[in-house]
């Protein structure tokens, strides 16, 4: 589709390098007036949109791993608690800067990741993930008993990010890094790299045999999707101030799982895009129907063997099949932007 | 009969490599050096544990070996079984209350597990049915993984639903038996903790002979290790993956109600009989009922270990590690797998 | 007629491989389907075992549609195959293996006269009955795959390629003891490779190519037959 670079006006070349389709442009730039717009700004919306587009962002970089290379990081979340835990514990006890502190805890939780990596690496789909688990739970399990360090479960206080009461600041910086994490994510899918790592999620062996090395390139893949969970998990801590190990848990992870496999498991813009009006009818439901607790996860849990029952590609295979194929121009334009491959 | 079933087990026992043998030997040695140092209900403590872990794991065993599903939802079904258990016991309770020469109070315990399991049996027939069977319909392309975002979709429900609809309070019972303590040379074991040794040992016994003896359990085995074969040979496998599913629920459901007395029964009691049947399994090897059962000891000796030596909480910890570094080692397990197609994507 | 396939087509997907396919095995016979690998012989053989089910096209066995029939009904009707890959149950024993095979027989008197046949048949089994089908040799391996498709007491005995993979010696004993079958009686199908072999012992057979029935007639026929020699035999 693609075929010639001059022929592209700069808006669209704009477009093209960041990755975005013109309605995705159109959703951010809605996201990006929503705080200001009257029924949304309100504090406690502003918190529910922070929530999902962590949550978004999350989903991003887990379908990074899970929809790329076919392996469920199933502690995904115990990795994010690690930055989140690096960043609050170098912030108090050493009085580094938070920015600096969010780097360092995207570093450990690369680390952790490069290790994760390396072990699993040997091991298939499933296998890997039950190890990932492991590691997520032995993680947990550290930060519960290492009270010395982290406090335990009475909780760690963290200083905010912004000294302002406000959750305005933290929601543009949110976003902003959603949409960092995704051109970065969407870049490397176009390179070579990303269709090695396709290759490798779709038949390994006929990827090794076509002279991919699997090992160092599910290793890297590991690497960035958990590095992305340590910058958030930075962000999640000096954002709520207050830190238990209970942001590790395996329910959170299914969390993220359920929004980047709803949304569409490889197309990773799915998952951001489902994750603002999942969280929202969450929180809605949750809120209404007070006394019955829990209803809200059961639906959502239901929707999840829905999804994967009936339609396995999620909220992006829907689309590509009723939305994309549009024989309108301006619909088509909308939709797929110049360049078909993209958000 | 006996001697039957004695020389078949020793051929399955020399059917492992030496691994499995030097660790059975690793645990029982350490078991023993543990019980000399602090005392016999450490080794109490690892039995009845292991006991029903054993119950849990197998029932995962055989989900992974036969319908070829990483269950998730599998503690999901031991909560069932807490649910049912403390439902079903409370009103055996009242009714003993009234009429305390009832020969409820012996039998009423046993009644209860009998509950649980079937209840147990029947959840796991309604979810194949509503889901796994809906999902074979309609594609086996990336099996595993489908199947285990489902199993996944399931837990939630389960764990949410249970909070919906039972509330999310601690359910407990004091107890199955009352009575002083059975004393055996200077250990005391109370009777709830003797009435759930039998009852797992009992069930891995009449589990294991199904499995070997009877035309059925066969079948069982066989679609595990070449459903096609399987079907050559005339067996249907809807009505076998079936039976399988709700065995292996009834399984956990059991073990559930078996250890009410030690864990009441709240959403997400299912959690850590999930992950140390995930940790069984995955020692034992996947697919492998047998290994399953040895395994669910060694790993509840590393719990209690770990517990009594370096605190509770850290049973988290130190098995996750330790079994990270055996796998690292040897990937396909101590036994060794008996189904090679649960690791291909 | 024992079996009757009437312009059957059938495939893997979207990908259709038989193309009106008829043929038909009476009592008795032994039939063999030859043809080039990739003319879907195999597809065949599991098409009428109900391991795939026909797009469209009829079988009938014993004047009883079968098609699309899951795999375990059609051999409760009396049809056993003995598939390429053989798909024995690598973890049990020989003397299990053997009895899975008479799954669908529930009378243990029938079960022992069916296990004594088949050990008659091969004392090879007999001698190895303990051991683990996994840890069994080509050759034995292929002996209880035959020997597990007769313990169903079958009317009709599908053979996929039982020389694949043998040495000549071992080829030569499987084919003996699919003579000494038919001599007792059984009708059964063979698909091989080995074409000289096969024409030379079955009564009948098929050729198959591209996924249609080019030609048939008589085993002996069909080996004077002058395309059958070009592209076979190279002649």
């Amino acid at each position: 589709m693609n075929n010639s670079t001059q022929t592209l006006n700069p808006f669209d070349k704009l477009l093209d390098l960041t990755c975005f389709t013109p309605l995705g442009l159109l959703s951010l730039l809605v996201l990006a007036i929503l705080p200001m717009v009257p029924p949304f700004n309100q504090e406690y919306l502003i918190r529910w949109l922070i929530s999902a587009a962590f949550i978004a962002s999350m989903a991003i970089a887990f379908d990074f791993t899970a929809g790329l290379i076919n392996i469920v990081n199933f502690g995904y979340c115990a990795i994010m608690g690690l930055g989140a835990y690096t960043s609050a514990i170098l912030v108090e006890r050493l009085g580094l800067s938070p920015w600096l502190g969010m780097l360092a805890g995207g570093l450990a939780a690369a680390g952790m990741g490069l290790m994760i990596g390396m072990i699993t690496l040997r091991l298939r789909g499933i296998f890997a993930a039950c190890l990932a688990w492991f590691f997520g739970l032995a993680l947990m399990g550290l930060a519960t008993k290492l009270v010395w360090l982290t406090r335990g479960p009475m909780g760690m206080r963290v200083d905010r990010l912004f000294d302002t009461p406000s959750n305005v600041p933290f929601y543009y910086l949110l976003l902003a890094m959603m949409v960092i994490i995704y051109i970065t994510c969407k870049w490397v899918t176009r390179t070579h790299m990303g269709v090695a790592f396709m290759a490798i999620g779709q038949n390994m062996e006929a990827a090794r045999t076509s002279g991919i090395d699997p090992v160092f390139y599910r290793v890297s893949n590991f690497v960035l999707s958990c590095a992305i969970g340590g910058v958030l998990g930075g962000f999640y801590a000096h954002y709520y101030g207050i830190l238990t190990p209970d942001i590790m848990h395996t329910s959170k992870t299914v969390e993220v799982l359920a929004v980047a496999y709803i949304g569409g498991r490889g197309s990773l813009w799915g998952g951001a895009a489902i994750a603002f009006p999942f969280i929202f009818a969450m929180e809605l439901i949750r809120s209404s129907l007070s006394d019955l607790p829990g209803i809200n996860l059961v639906l959502y849990g239901l929707l999840l063997i829905m999804v994967m029952i009936y339609y396995p590609g999620g909220f992006a295979q829907f689309f590509n099949t009723y939305f994309r194929q549009t024989g309108n121009k301006m619909a088509s334009y909308l939709f797929n932007g110049v360049a078909a491959d993209t958000k | 009969m006996f001697q039957m079933i004695q020389k078949s087990f020793w051929e399955q026992v020399r059917k492992f490599n030496s691994l499995a043998g030097i660790s059975i030997i690793i645990t029982i040695v350490v078991a023993l050096a543990a019980t000399i140092d602090r005392g016999g209900y450490l080794l109490v403590n690892t039995i009845v544990t292991g006991g029903m872990l054993a119950l849990v794991s197998m029932g995962l065993a055989l989900t992974l070996g036969v319908l070829n599903i990483p269950m998730f939802a599998h503690g999901e079904f031991f909560m069932i079984g807490t649910l049912v258990g403390y439902y079903v016991f409370n009103a055996i309770s009242a009714y003993v209350g009234s009429h305390p020469e009832s020969s409820l109070v012996f039998w009423g315990p046993m009644l209860t597990i009998v509950a649980a399991m079937i209840i147990g049996a029947v959840a796991g027939v309604i979810t194949e049915l509503l889901i796994f069977r809906q999902l074979r319909k309609r594609s086996r392309e990336n099996w595993v993984m489908n199947a285990f975002l489902l199993t996944v979709g399931l837990s939630v429900v389960l764990v949410n639903g249970h909070q919906l609809f039972f509330g999310a309070d601690f359910k407990g019972i004091v107890g199955y038996y009352s009575g002083p303590s059975l004393a055996i040379m200077d250990v005391y074991i109370s009777r709830d903790r003797v009435f759930a040794l039998i009852v797992a040992a009992v069930v891995v016994a009449l589990f294991w002979f199904f499995m070997t003896y009877t035309r059925t359990g066969r079948a069982i085995r066989a679609v595990s290790q070449d459903e096609t074969g399987a079907l050559i040979v005339g067996i249907g496998l809807n009505g076998i993956l079936m039976l399988t599913m709700s065995l292996s629920c009834a399984l956990a459901a059991i073990a559930g109600a078996g250890l009410l007395f030690m864990y009441p029964s709240y959403p997400s009691i299912g959690l850590e009989p999930l992950y140390m049947a995930w940790f069984v399994v995955i020692l034992a090897g996947l697919g492998n009922v047998l290994g399953a059962v040895m395994c669910s000891f060694m790993v509840a000796l590393l719990k209690v270990l770990t517990i009594e030596y370096i605190g509770s909480g850290w049973d988290f910890v130190v098995p996750s590690i330790l079994i990270i570094l055996i796998l690292i080692f040897k990937p396909s397990g101590i036994f060794g797998s008996e189904v090679r197609g649960v690791l291909d994507k | 007629m024992l079996l009757e396939v009437k312009k059957l087509n059938a495939g893997y997907g979207y990908l259709q491989i038989l193309r009106d396919v008829s043929l038909n095995v009476d009592t008795g016979e032994y039939v063999c389907l030859v043809g080039p690998n990739g003319a879907g012989k195999s597809t065949t053989l599991k098409t009428i075992a109900g391991l795939l089910s026909p797009t469209s096209g009829e079988i009938l066995f014993d004047g009883e549609p079968i098609g699309g029939l899951p795999g375990n009904k059609v051999t409760r009707k009396g049809i056993s195959l003995v598939s390429e890959d053989m798909n024995l149950f690598v973890n049990m024993s020989v003397e299990e293996n053997l009895a899975m095979g008479a799954y669908i027989i529930r009378d243990k008197k029938a079960k022992k006269k069916q296990l004594e046949f088949v050990y008659d048949l091969f004392p090879r089994l007999a001698e190895r009955s303990g051991q683990l089908a996994g840890t069994m040799s080509g050759g034995e391996r292929k002996m209880l795959a035959i020997g597990r498709g007769l313990m169903a007491n079958p009317q009709l005995l599908l053979v996929d390629e039982p020389s694949f993979g043998l040495a000549p010696q071992l080829t030569e004993n499987v084919f003996q003891s699919l003579d000494v079958l038919v001599k007792k009686g059984l009708t059964i199908m063979l698909v091989e490779q080995n074409v000289t072999k096969t024409l030379e012992v079955t009564d009948r057979g098929y050729v198959l190519e591209n996924g249609s029935i080019e030609l048939s007639g008589k085993s002996s026929d069909l080996a004077d037959n002058p395309h059958v020699r070009k592209v076979f035999l190279g002649v």
